[in-house]
């Protein structure tokens, strides 16, 4: 098993629970050619900071929709976010990026990893968008954390992809974002990496108190978190 | 918005080595080379042929008249810094050993020749050393003909008019030819002091004064512009109206140079295009990617901005380097030709491809910029990497803009670059039509045996869109090649026809009656040429009336001798644009008049002119206008008579020949028919023949360098879709089909894409070509099957290999290790 335990100190001191996102009345609507399509209807949420959340839900249900937009990727058709106290429905796309930049990780189902790109450079690349001098040091300390220090130079196509969404998680936790979404982090897994991959993710949450947001349909890794919401047509189960 | 061009400066060396950036790289790199070497050789070309132009004038500019011209002229362009000579023409008898010949006296100043020199010869043949365009007062220089005429030596004393000379030496070459009425006879040139002490410059005298002026064209521009009013008899001649053989010549090369450089811009536009496409393309996950991570718009546009200008100044410096390379080597390679005094090129080709790249990389990129700009991070989560083009009429309208005031800009030339662009899109649509029906055809019919083949055709109508695409671009390459080919070699072979080696380079004249039958057998022992003697009538226009009661304009032709002749049938080299020419000898008095002559008078059909020759006045109605082929150098007539008038007129004949230059044949010619005039234009013809080569030469160079563009364009739109067509490969291969199986599909749809492109193409070519040779070459066009067929043939061979090259590594390599890289 992989456990994180030193790649940074900046969250640990951060034990006592108060709500890192609200998501208040969250409607998301679309044209498509047959009129308007609703793909989130009036949801709320509250995701407590150090929490591990999941929200499964069919496929179709408004998942990743609702994960895009608590992130501040896409913008509701109605309602608003709050992420650590910034209002983000309220921003502009760039506002939105500079929240994002400093304190918001994401790992995704297909890894995304730039295929032209080291293991490495793949890491330092949001270190290297907010002009760190040290993005290099950091990227290969955080490779080392999940047991990548032998695959630094590797390309993604010679990576497995358990080794893929490691480097793909390491990326992600590089500038130790206080918030990590994570859609599907093990779709695209076998048995062995989903555990690999649920594990890692868990001990992040252990060692930096990270809060993670997980969109997922293993039911055993949602199962694993302190809470998990269900999505179903668009609305929240209670 | 730092922190992005640092990122770009970064990454630009990884992006352009990992092929994102290359092909537009190497589009810039082309089209700056291109153009730079089109401007660097261009521009050195064109001051050759204007240097050995400028020769033919003696001067940058001169005023002609018959009367004599103010000084003002002379004193105020010598005040705007423009160098100024002054020479005075006429016919005079040249009196010597008791002999006279009729000679016509150049009376030159000091300063004469502005541009080209006077090569004199003593009478030993020795090249005398001379850097002036004059003799000394008292005495003269003589053409080899009145040497050999009046049996003259060194310092023999010659007669004209009222004073006499010493003759000083002999007159081997001299700038400004004399043409007209004073070209029949040998020249001599005089001080322009000794003219007085002549005496033979009476009022009425037929005189030819003329003021030369040098200097860079921006003074002589000035100069020019400066001087108001300037008399109507005055005649301006300038470089590019040096003739109508050399006008023409440096206009169509001028306006060759400019329409290859416009296509290998365009060319190299689609390539650029194609290949930022490409770029934004691959870099869509990144930046959306990016995105997500928080890089702002300013951020992703910065550091994309940082790497086109790293890219710009690169592929600028390299394109700069090979252009001058490449115009050295022509130069060296023309050294014989041009000369090598050569002026240094300017700086002017650096600052036309710094604009070359910039211009093309911002209509290129700016489209992709934008939406890469606008890309939405959500996509990451989408998975929706594709491209909407929608929606962006606004950037690719400001793009083509950009595009068309550049080559505004560039060409100097608003309707070549008007009409070619105009031309273009309807090309454009007809391509895409052509390629829509193709494609729908092909969909009808795929059956071909062969899973491979089958596969390959199939894909062609599966991807209609994107097979519709290429064919347009692949089909709008060749078509501009072809058509180029086919403009270049219409081009050549009209500068050919009209200097072949048999052209005529001697005229006699004064040729009677009598005399022909003598005439004919003596050239038919010696030169087994046929000849042709065609009437020549000395005669003078009288008044104009005219039908329609408009005003004409002939105070310019009236009273002036005017060579009249007659025609049974319409002559060669001669073309009727309006009326028509006569059918017999019945009808009544006529006279066909050339087109410019006409339109200068403001002639108009069933005019009545009325002239006066050998003592006899008559009148005869305008029947055709002719176009006339004057640079032909065959008798040419500004006004030709019915048969039934010009016939029982007084009249003398005058033929052309080609008469080996080496041969004694003229010498003898003289000694047999001591009346017969002859005229000598080998060396006249040497200089044109000189600078039509110097033209012919440049253009083929600039072709090569079209065809460079040309293919780099098929090799982008060839990678374009290179990495869709690798992961298709690899499941094709996952799925079982062989390798050969898959080498034939990708064969069969290259050789299939080829194959309508070189079809579209071809069609497209000939009606470009057409409307190149009709519209803006002013020449007659007959379609090359030749190149049609050839250029057909390359395109297709091209297209096939070069596609199946690109696949060829996906192919060949496992299919997981491609898989695995989408």
């Amino acid at each position: 098993m992989i456990t994180v335990s030193k790649i940074a100190t900046k969250n640990q001191e951060r034990f006592v629970k108060e709500s890192i996102l609200e998501v208040q009345n969250i409607t998301k609507e679309v044209n498509s050619p047959e009129g308007v399509l609703t793909i989130l209807k009036d949801v709320n949420l509250t995701i407590n900071s150090g929490d591990v959340t999941s929200i499964v839900g069919p496929s179709g249900s408004g998942k990743t929709t609702l994960l895009a937009i608590m992130a501040g990727l896409d913008l509701p058709s109605r309602g608003r976010i709050m992420l650590m106290g910034h209002e983000i429905t309220a921003m502009n796309e760039d506002k939105r990026a500079q929240v994002r930049s400093n304190d918001v990780g994401f790992v995704f189902q297909s890894f995304h990893l730039l295929p032209r790109l080291s293991a490495l450079d793949n890491v330092m690349l949001p270190l290297e968008i907010l002009g760190d001098k040290n993005a290099k040091k950091k990227s290969l300390e955080a490779l080392n954390q999940i047991g990548l220090e032998k695959r630094v130079k590797h390309l993604p196509n010679q990576l497995s992809g358990g080794e893929k969404q490691r480097v793909a998680i390491a990326r992600a936790m590089v500038k130790q974002p206080k918030i990590l979404f994570a859609d599907e982090p093990t779709g695209n897994l076998d048995k062995t990496s989903t555990e690999v991959i649920s594990d890692l993710l868990f001990s992040i949450n252990r060692s930096f108190q990270t809060t993670i947001v997980i969109v997922t349909h293993d039911l055993l890794l949602a199962k694993n978190c302190e809470t998990m919401h269900e999505l179903d047509e668009g609305s929240l189960k209670c | 918005m730092l922190n992005g061009f640092y990122y770009g400066l970064k990454k630009f060396w990884f992006d352009l080595t990992s092929g994102d950036l290359i092909i537009l790289f190497f589009s810039i790199v082309l089209a700056v080379t291109a153009i730079s070497s089109v401007s660097f050789l261009g521009d050195r070309l064109q001051s050759s042929i204007q240097q050995q132009a400028s020769v033919v004038l003696a001067a940058d500019m001169a005023f002609r008249s018959t009367s004599p011209l103010p000084e003002d002229y002379l004193t105020s362009a010598t005040n705007q810094g423009l160098r100024v000579a002054k020479t005075i023409s006429f016919l005079s008898m040249a009196l010597a050993n008791n002999d006279n010949l009729l000679a016509s006296i150049k009376a030159t100043t000091s300063t004469y020749p502005l541009r080209g020199t006077v090569v004199l010869k003593d009478f030993t043949g020795e090249v005398l050393s001379n850097d002036k365009g004059t003799p000394n007062s008292g005495y003269i220089w003589v053409e080899p003909k009145l040497v050999e005429a009046l049996n003259l030596k060194q310092s023999d004393q010659l007669v004209i008019g009222n004073a006499s000379f010493v003759v000083e030496a002999i007159l081997d070459d001299y700038p400004d030819r004399n043409v007209g009425f004073l070209a029949f006879s040998p020249t001599i040139i005089t001080n322009i002091a000794d003219l007085k002490s002549m005496g033979v410059i009476q009022t009425g005298s037929r005189v030819v004064y003329r003021q030369l002026f040098s200097g860079t064209e921006n003074q002589v521009n000035l100069f020019f512009d400066s001087v108001s009013n300037l008399p109507e008899e005055v005649r301006v001649q300038r470089l590019d109206e040096v003739g109508d053989q050399l006008g023409r010549t440096l206009d169509r090369s001028t306006r060759f140079f400019n329409l290859a450089g416009l296509f290998t811009i365009v060319i190299a536009a689609i390539s650029s295009m194609i290949a930022a496409r490409r770029y934004a393309a691959r870099h869509l996950l990144n930046t959306a990617l990016m995105k997500v991570f928080g890089a702002s718009k300013k951020f992703i546009l910065s550091s994309q901005i940082c790497q086109l200008l790293i890219m710009i100044v690169l592929a600028t410096s390299v394109g700069l380097c090979c252009g001058y390379l490449i115009q050295s080597l022509l130069i060296s390679l023309l050294d014989e030709l041009i000369g090598s005094d050569l002026p240094p090129p300017s700086l002017q080709p650096v600052f036309i491809g710094f604009l070359t790249s910039v211009s093309l990389v911002f209509a290129a990129t700016a489209p992709y910029l934008k939406l890469l700009g606008e890309a939405e991070p959500i996509r990451i989560l989408r998975n929706d990497f594709a491209f909407h083009l929608k929606n962006n009429i606004g950037v690719y309208t400001l793009a083509i803009l950009t595009l068309t005031a550049f080559l505004l800009v560039l060409l100097e030339d608003v309707n070549l670059v008007l009409s070619i662009l105009g031309a273009m899109c309807v090309l454009v649509i007809v391509l895409s039509v052509l390629g829509y029906f193709v494609v729908w055809l092909l969909s009808l019919y795929s059956n071909v045996s062969g899973s491979g083949w089958r596969m390959g055709l199939r894909n062609i109508s599966r991807r209609r869109n994107a097979s519709i695409l290429q064919i347009v671009v692949f089909g709008l390459s060749l078509t501009f090649l072809m058509a180029l080919t086919e403009t270049r070699t219409d081009l050549l072979e009209s500068w050919k026809e009209t200097l072949k080696e048999d052209t005529p380079n001697y005229f006699f004249f004064n040729i009677q009656d009598y005399e022909t039958a003598d005439i004919n057998s003596f050239f038919k022992d010696r030169l087994e040429q046929p000849i042709t003697f065609t009437p020549l009538i000395r005669g003078r226009l009288l008044g104009v009336t005219s039908s329609s009661g408009e005003p004409v304009k002939a105070q310019n032709m009236i009273e002036r001798e005017a060579n009249l002749t007659w025609f049974d049938a319409l002559p060669e080299n001669n073309l009727v644009v309006e009326g028509e020419w006569w059918l017999s000898d019945l009808g009544p008095p006529s006279v066909s008049v050339d087109k410019d002559i006409a339109a200068s008078m403001n002639l108009s059909i069933g005019d009545r002119l009325s002239f006066t020759a050998g003592g006899m006045s008559f009148e005869a109605t305008v029947s055709s206008f002719r176009e006339v082929q004057w640079e032909s150098f065959a008798p040419n007539f500004f006004f030709i008579l019915s048969p039934g008038l010009g016939r029982d007129l007084p009249q003398s004949f005058i033929t052309s020949l080609n008469v080996p230059p080496d041969s004694r044949v003229a010498n003898e010619f003289i000694e047999r028919f001591p009346t017969v005039t002859s005229v000598d234009l080998e060396a006249a013809l040497s200089q044109i023949r000189s600078i039509v080569n110097s033209a012919s030469l440049a253009v083929q160079a600039i072709f090569i360098l079209s065809l460079f563009a040309g293919i780099l364009t098929l090799v982008a739109a060839i990678f374009s879709s290179v990495d869709q067509r690798k992961k298709e490969t690899a499941v094709i291969h996952t799925m079982g089909a062989t390798r050969r199986t898959i080498f034939a599909a990708v064969a069969a749809e290259f050789l299939g894409l080829g194959i309508l492109s070189g079809l579209t193409a071809v069609l497209a070519a000939m009606l470009f070509s057409g409307f190149l040779s009709t519209q803006i070459f002013e020449l007659n066009y007959t379609p090359n099957p030749i190149i049609f067929i050839s250029g057909f043939l390359v395109g297709v061979t091209s297209i096939a290999v070069a596609g199946m090259l690109a696949v060829r590594q996906a192919i060949y390599s496992p299919a997981i290790l491609t898989l695995r890289n989408y």
